[in-house]
């Protein structure tokens, strides 16, 4: 009885309540902006890395040169739960003055927590690049301190034994498939390697191809939002997914292989000629040093699928810091992050991380002729395709681009769905 | 808190006046010393109140509020209407999810799977408490992975059931085609529940075990006397003699399955291949944490919460009809 009673409360105070307050925490301005604050904490997923220690040290040196007596707290947070994290912390608005993000659709979806920086950072504007990914409606909402993109790179050993020639990658899709052959006949390896259990593995062949396969025109569209998904071109990407796996191009299992970072292990290992990396971080030139030397790993452009396209390097800001917009004092916090993108700490950061820092100044004779490659393409390089998309969308392309391999959808179906998800978010 | 509090204190006036009332129809005796008794009576009376008081606390302001919270947020907008109500449209959009609908479909099989899950540890300890050669070693080896964390076991299967791994490469030497364990829509959720009664079935084993010592010897030894088969034995003697620890067992399973799996589907899969081994948590997850929807993941919550209140209440029942039976 009394059991029934209870619930009947719990229920009747659930009713009355549904439908007030708010899942997340609206914004309202956070005061004492001028109290004297003496400690900054930023958090990131980064800093816990002994790769990354020159970095921290080299900020909080520039930081308490301009800021003594501000102390500044780095709080690694592991990467699986970050955002999961983020957006606890946002909801209650205590959290980190400073935090780390990935570009794009991670930073777009949580830009009502985040001050926008545009009159801190002007003077940095021109010094580093990537600056797009961080910005929405016109905003800018973090400062990049790597670029992310997504160079094509091979395995020169296969190809000399495949007898092709290593300094001269195809230029053209059907060239590509030739040479695929050719390496399949001689060293058994697959063409492409590819990880799609995370659904991942399509926003990499999007990017890392789209470039030859739209027109410029198209390609500008797609990133200005103007994105038409009954184009050829469009559809010709997600067609080019689908032939690539039934005609075996693609490594063993992909969909049950994960892209972080099982899938970078068959290219390192030989497994598979090609591989669609990235430019930072992990899956790149450095970290395959480890198993093929650097004079081994070349850097390719998109080959060319479609009579028109120019392929270049789809690239964007990678990571970057934001100032939370509950932070105290926000020209404290925006100063933080100048100090965090400083050329010193970031010559410090590509140095010891692996990573194309975000400022272009930087000297990279020294890291190898894979970095030779890609930094003189960043000039001309573009954003990359699926940056653009909403994570909502990416997700049900992950999802989309797992039942194209098995079959279980076509090409047209899942377009439309992909472009009635695009015009929903 | 503040809404709860009031609700919980005026029962105790209320209450204490109503026996005061009682003690005042009571003949002369009582009345000498009236003033101290009064005080002393006050204090036992509030006891039970002062006592349970923490226990109360910590239920409504960790789970009651909680989920109550969660069910108002679950009718407000994500996003560009955060914080407005927006009535049952995070419920549609619910219903006209397929990912949504997928993970409840997911629950639904696991329901179904619940007697294999169970059969596994009652079958494999019932050839323990046979003494099969060599009962002793399977005891252990069957426990053993009770005490790895889901997140290693799914690591480690992980690597195993890779489709270049080593599970195919045996088969393979067989002459069996590779299977894409985790990487077929078809066969990947049957993988990590597989996987999910591998890793835990040790504690029920264990309660099992139990159950078994509590099994009157002296009825198997008349069944074997007069020569009943295994089968028989297993039939007439062991299984009415464990209902109580069967029942037991199969609550408990239903509860593992519906409640942890979050940790190997995360490992394993990420929901995947196309969706198809989502569950209520990782789908909750997924929004909240992922597509940053915390009204959305408050409906899935509140729709896992009713699904699950809902088996509950039919285990119990069903628990308490069998409990009559015996």
């Amino acid at each position: 009885m009394k059991r029934r009673v209870l619930c009947s409360a719990v229920m009747a105070a659930g009713l009355a309540l549904a439908g007030c307050g708010s899942a997340a925490r609206t914004g309202s301005p956070s005061g004492n902006s001028q109290q004297g604050q003496q400690k900054l904490v930023v958090w990131d997923w980064k800093s816990g890395e002994p790769a990354a220690a020159t970095y921290v040290e080299k900020v909080k040196a520039d930081f308490a040169e301009r800021h003594p007596g501000v102390t500044v707290e780095f709080v690694a947070q592991p990467f699986d739960q970050y955002y999961t994290l983020l957006g606890t912390a946002a909801q209650s608005r205590k959290g980190p003055d400073v935090m780390l993000f990935n570009g794009g659709g991670q930073i777009r979806d949580r830009a009502d927590a985040l001050l926008p920086l545009d009159p801190y950072v002007a003077q940095d504007r021109s010094r580093l690049a990537g600056w797009d990914a961080f910005t929405k409606d016109g905003r800018t909402y973090a400062a990049p301190v790597t670029l992310q993109g997504h160079p094509i790179y091979y395995n020169k050993t296969l190809y000399e034994k495949a007898g092709l020639d290593p300094a001269n990658p195809p230029r053209t899709w059907d060239e590509f498939v030739r040479a695929c052959s050719a390496v399949k006949k001689a060293t058994g390896a697959a063409c492409l390697a590819l990880g799609n259990k995370e659904g991942f593995g399509i926003q990499f062949f999007m990017s890392g191809l789209g470039s030859g396969i739209l027109t410029p025109q198209e390609y500008g569209d797609w990133i200005a939002g103007k994105r038409d998904w009954t184009s050829p071109h469009v559809r010709r990407i997600f067609e080019l997914w689908k032939d690539a796996g039934d005609k075996g191009l693609n490594s063993a299992g992909a969909n049950s292989t994960a892209m972080f970072t099982d899938v970078f292990r068959v290219f390192e290992s030989g497994r598979a000629a090609h591989v669609i990396g990235l430019m930072s971080d992990v899956g790149h030139w450095k970290d395959f040093g480890e198993f093929l030397p650097p004079d081994k790993i070349g850097v390719m452009t998109a080959p060319v699928v479609t009579g028109g396209a120019t392929p270049s390097l789809p690239y964007d800001g990678g990571i970057g810091y934001a100032v939370a917009r509950w932070t105290k004092d926000p020209r404290l916090a925006a100063d933080l992050v100048r100090s965090l993108t400083s050329a010193d700490a970031l010559t410090a950061f590509s140095a010891s991380a692996g990573a194309i820092a975000s400022d272009t100044t930087i000297d990279v004779s020294r890291a190898g002729p894979a970095v030779a490659a890609i930094v003189p393409e960043i000039r001309t390089g573009r954003p990359a395709l699926h940056v653009a998309l909403s994570s909502k969308t990416l997700d049900l392309m992950g999802r989309l681009s797992q039942q194209l391999l098995s079959g279980s959808t076509t090409v047209d179906k899942a377009v439309k769905q992909l472009a009635a998800a695009d015009r929903a978010s | 808190m503040r809404g709860t509090s009031p609700s919980v204190r005026p029962a105790g006036p209320g209450r204490a006046g109503g026996t005061t009332t009682r003690r005042e129809g009571r003949p002369g005796a009582a009345r000498t010393g009236a003033g101290r008794t009064s005080r002393g009576a006050r204090a036992e009376r509030l006891a039970p109140y002062v006592l349970v008081a923490p226990a109360v606390l910590i239920l409504v302001t960790l789970r009651l509020w909680p989920l109550v919270l969660g069910v108002n947020y679950s009718f407000t907008g994500d996003g560009a209407s955060n914080g407005t109500p927006v009535g049952l449209s995070n419920y549609l959009e619910l219903a006209g999810d397929p990912l949504f609908r997928t993970s409840l479909r997911n629950v639904g099989l696991l329901v179904l799977l619940l007697p294999v899950a169970v059969a596994i540890p009652g079958l494999l300890a019932t050839f323990i408490y046979l003494r099969v050669p060599g009962h002793r070693v399977y005891r252990a080896v069957y426990f053993f992975p009770a005490v790895l964390s889901p997140v290693i076991v799914g690591a480690i299967v992980t690597l195993m059931l890779g489709f270049d791994g080593p599970l195919n490469a045996a088969l393979g030497m067989i002459g069996v085609g590779p299977v894409d364990w985790l990487g077929d829509p078809g066969t990947a959720m049957f993988t990590v529940v597989g996987v999910h009664v591998w890793a835990t079935f040790g504690m029920a084993l264990v309660v099992f075990l139990a159950g078994f010592s509590t099994l009157d010897a002296s009825l198997l030894d008349a069944a074997r006397v007069d020569g009943a088969s295994l089968r028989q034995v297993v039939r007439h003697v062991i299984v009415p003699g464990l209902t109580r620890t069967i029942q037991f067992v199969f609550v408990t399973t239903m509860i593992g399955m519906l409640t942890s799996m979050f940790g190997l589907l995360f490992v394993m899969t990420n929901g995947g291949p196309e969706g198809s081994t989502y569950l209520p948590e990782y789908y909750i997850w997924h929004q909240q944490g992922q597509l940053n929807r915390p009204a959305l993941a408050s409906a899935a919550s509140t729709v896992l919460f009713v699904v699950m209140l809902v088996v509950g209440l039919a285990q119990i029942t069903l628990l308490r009809r069998t409990g009559r039976l015996d």
